[in-house]
């Protein structure tokens, strides 16, 4: 049976130690039943962010609220948050039935309602042929499983989890991520999970909090951040091979707005006129599109090597100073020296302001009529 | 020939029998004062000075003279009741003091941890004194506890015990945190279970060493050989020693401390080893 209230709020948390900022006044909104990633490359803050929301660790400034309770000066055992660690944190003396009942005990539970709660949660997860193994005699994939049971039993408000399937190898992670999530659409619970895998991030998550330095880069679907990144940072983090960004300016050409650099002119698809601006322009290896000779316009590239991945090919080429990436179905029929010509549509350009990284959108002037 | 040793590390085997000759007769050089001990202790009272290796004919005497001239089971109780108490209680507040510096963090932790650490290198003559006024002023001169009081805090096993925790891993702690364990439920039901071994092997070096202790004893007790390593200058006078007694007596001393080693060498070697190595 799940709890109401589970929605969790941070409001400008931030935690410094010493001179160094790990978070930066993040401000998160995790609705009821939220399964939210923190994404982000190492170091940049979301285990600390995560810590934060446990109170394993006191933020600087800011506040966390549970429902409508602010639980920043809360101890993590009343905050009524289950967290399932990296190293999966299970008591090496006890066995897999007294480590899934440990928060029972903990809170006063009769042994029989223990016993029969264990059950149920050992069940759910096929751990009931295990529970009178101790942690160091279970297999990796069925530690994971112990630390789940362990965050279930009690029925908490919601789960943290702290990269859960790092030490999990590649086939076995696959699985377990899916069984977390269809877990999450049984329970409903909310879900704050931390991981630096785009991977489990965008096959989990109903939205991605992507974290840079302790800032808060971008917050949206796994669609919304893929397909619009609000900056430089997220559109290199999302995507394997990253998203191709390209030193280039906006200027006016007959055909309307184009972006241009050494050796690329792709048309925007605006037809307008705007002073000349540096830009970085962004299009991934998915969305460029090999063109038939004599074509006009586009990146002229040559190509220095190209990567089997099984079912698609990814082509390296380069562009002036520029490395571009083009993936597509194999073969590509591209070899190591061919000249390219790439061409994008406009609508998967992105363009990003070259100072600050930020996205640009076009919003053409508004019309003013004198008085 | 010693398939596992690496590449260009197989030795000759003479060379390597010169080795275990080598190491076994540094082991007969060790053993054989005990050994000499229990030989005198087992000779007739007549044959003390004796100088043959095998006592013959063997005799009992010498324990039988010992146990008439001192109450040695009450010694060796007393003793006992010393050595239990005084590894407890070290065992005690060593795990309270570990506990505080590897798991927390609280202002001044560093210098108090240094400061708590210098005070091993306060050599024993120098506290010796001032602990003894206090005892007299205390009224505890001439009882066990004043000779387990002064030595319930051990910066060795403070130190011992912080070099293991700080090896802990920090996510059970935090884990146990999280599943609704107060700081002081986690120190009983997570770390001391997962420490026990190495509470174990400390618990048993700090009993042996309170089991041996000698010179503080002597110093609180003066007026009584209630403990074994006081019972043993009974049989020193200034007209000579009485060795078959003294021999008995104190083979019985050592035979707690050999029992302990014997069964449990293997938990205190490995918690020793394990501490050097994170």
């Amino acid at each position: 049976m799940r709890k109401a209230v589970s929605r969790i709020r941070l409001q400008r948390l931030t935690r410094r130690f010493g001179s160094v900022t790990a978070v930066d006044a993040v401000s998160l909104d995790v609705a009821d039943g939220e399964f939210l990633v923190l994404l982000g490359p190492s170091g940049c803050g979301k285990s600390t962010l995560l810590r934060m929301i446990a109170g394993l660790l006191a933020p600087t400034e800011g506040r966390v609220l549970l429902g409508d309770a602010d639980i920043t000066d809360v101890p993590p055992r009343r905050r009524d948050l289950a967290m399932v660690f990296q190293s999966y944190a299970l008591y090496p003396h006890l066995s897999v039935a007294r480590n899934i009942g440990f928060p029972l005990r903990a809170r006063g539970w009769s042994r029989a309602a223990i016993r029969e709660k264990v059950a149920e949660v050992a069940a759910a997860l096929d751990l009931t042929e295990l529970l009178d193994r101790r942690p160091r005699e279970l297999s990796g994939g069925q530690r994971q499983r112990v630390a789940l049971g362990r965050a279930l039993v009690r029925d908490p408000g919601a789960f943290l989890m702290d990269e859960p399937l790092s030490n999990l190898d590649a086939a076995l992670r696959a699985g377990t991520r899916a069984e977390i999530s269809a877990l999450h659409k049984r329970l409903g619970a909310t879900v704050v999970y931390v991981t630096h895998d785009q991977v489990e991030a965008m096959t989990m998550a109903t939205r991605i909090a992507l974290l840079d330095k302790g800032r808060l880069e971008q917050v949206g679907t796994p669609a919304e951040v893929y397909d619009e990144p609000a900056s430089v940072f997220v559109a290199r983090f999302l995507g394997s091979p990253a998203m191709n960004l390209i030193d280039a300016t906006v200027a006016a050409t007959a055909a309307g707005l184009a972006a241009r650099a050494r050796e690329v002119e792709l048309p925007l698809g605006i037809d307008a006129e705007t002073p000349e601006r540096p830009v970085v322009l962004g299009v991934r290896p998915e969305h460029l599109a090999i063109a038939g000779q004599g074509a006009e316009g586009g990146i002229r590239a040559v190509v220095e090597a190209v990567e089997n991945l099984g079912s698609e090919e990814v082509a390296h080429c380069r562009a002036g100073e520029a490395r571009v990436s083009v993936r597509g179905p194999r073969p590509l029929g591209l070899r190591d020296g061919d000249r390219v010509r790439l061409t994008a549509r406009p609508e998967h350009l992105h363009l990003f302001d070259a100072d600050s990284g930020r996205r640009l959108a076009w919003r053409p002037a508004p019309v003013t009529t004198p008085a | 020939m010693d398939e596992t040793a690496p590449v260009g590390e197989r030795g000759g085997i003479a060379r390597r029998a010169g080795g275990h000759i080598m190491l076994g007769l540094l082991g007969l050089l060790c053993v054989f004062p005990i050994y000499w001990l229990y030989a005198t202790s087992l000779r007739a009272p007549q044959d003390v000075y004796e100088l043959s290796v095998l006592p013959w004919p063997l005799s009992l005497d010498s324990y039988a003279d010992a146990m008439a001239k001192n109450d040695v089971a009450g010694m060796l109780l007393n003793t006992a009741i010393v050595a239990v108490l005084s590894a407890l209680g070290q065992l005690l507040i060593g795990l309270l003091a570990a506990y505080a510096f590897a798991a927390w963090r609280f202002p001044l932790q560093r210098p108090l941890y240094l400061l708590f650490v210098g005070t091993w290198l306060v050599p024993f003559q120098a506290t010796m004194l001032p602990n003894y006024a206090l005892l007299g002023q205390l009224g505890l001169l001439e009882t066990l506890a004043g000779v387990i009081i002064p030595t319930l805090c051990s910066t060795l096993g403070v130190l011992l015990l912080r070099e293991h925790l700080m090896s802990f891993p920090k996510e059970l702690l935090d884990a146990a945190r999280m599943d609704g364990r107060s700081a002081w439920g986690i120190l009983w039901t997570v770390v001391v279970p997962t420490l026990r071994p190495v509470l174990a092997a400390l618990g048993i070096l700090l009993a042996i060493t309170a089991w041996n202790e000698y010179f503080w004893p002597a110093m609180v007790l003066q007026r009584s050989n209630a403990v074994i390593q006081l019972g043993l200058r009974s049989f020193m006078g200034t007209e000579g020693n009485d060795w078959g007694p003294l021999m008995a007596t104190a083979g019985l001393a050592c035979l707690p401390v050999f029992a302990l080693y014997l069964f449990l060498q293997r938990h205190i070697v490995n918690a020793f080893v394990r501490s050097g190595l994170k």
